[in-house]
């Protein structure tokens, strides 16, 4: 079942000046309950705008977006319920922390839909669980901690409210590889433990080959491509043409098969590249 | 004077919470003028406080920071080591201030004091050093990361500093955005003799350099050339720092018997080496 579908969705910004400008459109996909996506492309490609259509927070100029079959701006009033199925985490999320303590921070979104008392208590205690957020952190101030432990808090406080859906708009940008491991275990158990649907924006291709199930590439406001890791790390020229890449393995496979040497190019991972490489030596051995 | 800056001994403090952290620990290094050097750690290494005591925004609680022969505890050339030293950020956004790119670029020259003709020369100039000079009338904030990055380094270009100093300068841009960065740097040092001192997490980033020096928990615990760098994969993973893929990958299949060597890190060089191990293991 779909839970998630985007039809003919354009947006403009500056309307009715001279400046129009559409930012996204005529777009069309629809997302798989469970599944988790990667949205790929160059920056102002449209990625942004777009994600911002998903839980409300932007308007389509033109289309519809629908949430398990029904149309989010059916009733306008009623936005804000939305927002709690789909989260959105910003980048560098940590630059809206803004309560006394880690505690506040992380209990203002699960407020605001009317959670209260021990219901309340037991939905914070659970997401600190999932990112790793200490219980003496708790009564902290945010902007006490370190750049890591603030993405992490702000990630818990989208993450408090239990959306169904999360959007990550480039999730580890500026984090350390610890950091960015860290952070993409925290989607993966969040996923695992509510069978969430994720999306994530990211640059790194590298960390989508290794965790998302499809690929949705936007170039100039369009989708250009929207598909399994595979089909869309295989039209490898089609992405640098648009400013992209693929993961660095990927092109080292490329080089080796211009070479002249029998790999079978479409590698994505450092681990799938040891696999091929392990089986072509293999293979020399017996002939 | 061969080197542009030397740090002799610094230590620099902080104190949180009443306790007193040591974010560098007793480091000495020379930087020779006109070369391009990388300066590698995780977040939390020492490696920003670093970057800041090089241009005297950070003073050392022990030790000294000469730049071009002034300490730069010298609270009267003060001005004098932050002109020969200029500084390039992390967030484009934050490092721009005006509306149109060269009135951006001019604003540093103009607090110099400089002669109106003089200023536009050296907009003009530092524009088509990084590359931008065809954007000199356009909006910052309708540029991409990376070409608002390469203005932020055209505005400190413009004042002439004999050293740039940037602190992980490509962090929050898309890989062309960084490509264009490094290829900008490069540019600079090779054609204005400028020297660039390079502060990042991406290992990848440091295949141009003369000299990459590697920090962590306020130490410097290798100082080598690139290709001497790369080899300690094991280490550089130890502590959190970015493998580039490509030596990620060499790595896993010398561990795995193939006989490859692990210095090399451009898709070319790798794609080569293990073509010939597996040439090798066919006689």
């Amino acid at each position: 079942m779909s839970i998630l579908e985007v039809r003919g969705l354009t947006h403009s910004y500056s309307g009715n000046t001279p400046f129009v400008n559409d930012a996204v459109s005529n777009v069309s996909f629809s997302i798989e309950k469970g599944e988790i996506i990667g949205i790929i492309g160059h920056t102002g490609s449209g990625k942004s705008t777009l994600v911002q259509h998903l839980n409300g927070l932007l308007k389509p100029t033109e289309g519809t977006v629908l949430l398990e079959n029904e149309d989010i701006w059916k009733s306008p009033k009623e936005i804000r319920k939305i927002r709690s199925k789909v989260g959105l985490v910003f980048q560098y999320p940590e630059y809206q922390l803004f309560e006394e303590t880690v505690y506040a921070d992380i209990a203002f979104g699960p407020k605001n839909m009317g959670l209260e008392g021990e219901e309340l208590e037991n939905r914070i205690e659970e997401i600190c669980k999932i990112v790793g957020v200490k219980p003496e952190y708790l009564e902290k101030s945010p902007f006490d901690l370190s750049g890591g432990e603030k993405r992490r808090v702000a990630i818990a406080g989208v993450l408090a409210m239990r959306p169904e859906v999360i959007v990550f708009d480039e999730p580890t940008a500026g984090l350390d590889p610890r950091g960015r491991e860290d952070v993409m275990q925290i989607i993966k158990d969040y996923r695992k433990a509510y069978d969430a649907t994720v999306i994530i924006i990211s640059h790194s291709m590298e960390d989508m080959a290794q965790t998302v199930d499809k690929i949705l590439v936007m170039n100039k406001g369009k989708i250009e491509m929207f598909g399994s890791v595979n089909e869309v790390f295989s039209k490898g020229e089609k992405l640098l043409e648009i400013g992209l890449n693929v993961p660095v393995v990927t092109k080292v496979f490329s080089k080796l098969k211009s070479m002249g040497i029998p790999v079978n190019p479409d590698v994505f991972t450092v681990e799938a590249a040891i696999k091929e490489l392990e089986r072509l030596r293999e293979g020399d051995k017996n002939a | 004077m061969d080197n542009i800056i030397e740090l002799k001994n610094v230590t620099y403090e902080y104190t949180e919470e009443d306790k007193v952290y040591a974010a560098v620990k007793n480091i000495s290094l020379d930087i020779k003028r006109g070369s391009f050097t990388v300066i590698l750690g995780h977040n939390g290494s020492g490696k920003s406080t670093l970057a800041k005591l090089l241009n005297g925004l950070n003073k050392p609680t022990f030790g000294d920071v000469m730049v071009d022969g002034i300490n730069t505890k010298s609270e009267e050339d003060e001005l004098k080591v932050k002109s020969l030293v200029g500084m390039v950020f992390q967030n484009p956004d934050n490092q721009l201030i005006a509306s149109i790119v060269e009135e951006d670029v001019a604003f540093g020259p103009e607090n110099l004091g400089l002669e109106p003709s003089l200023i536009r020369q050296r907009v003009d100039e530092a524009l088509k050093a990084v590359d931008m000079y065809d954007f000199k009338r356009s909006t910052p904030h309708r540029l991409s990361g990376g070409q608002k990055q390469r203005i932020a380094i055209a505005g400190i270009i413009a004042m002439e500093p004999a050293c740039l100093v940037l602190d992980e300068p490509t962090a929050m841009l898309d890989p062309k955005g960084r490509a264009e960065i490094i290829e900008t740097l490069i540019r600079l040092k090779e054609q204005k003799g400028i020297t660039i001192v390079l502060i990042t997490h991406y290992m990848e980033e440091a295949e141009n350099a003369d000299r990459v020096i590697v920090m962590n928990d306020g130490e410097i615990i290798a100082d080598d050339k690139p290709k001497e760098i790369f080899k300690c994969v094991k280490k550089l993973k130890e502590v959190g720092l970015d493998v580039p893929q490509t030596t990620e990958l060499l790595y896993e299949l010398k561990e795995k018997g193939f006989k490859v060597n692990t210095n090399v890190i451009s898709v070319e060089l790798t794609a080569k080496e293990i073509a010939k191990a597996l040439n090798l293991e066919e006689k």
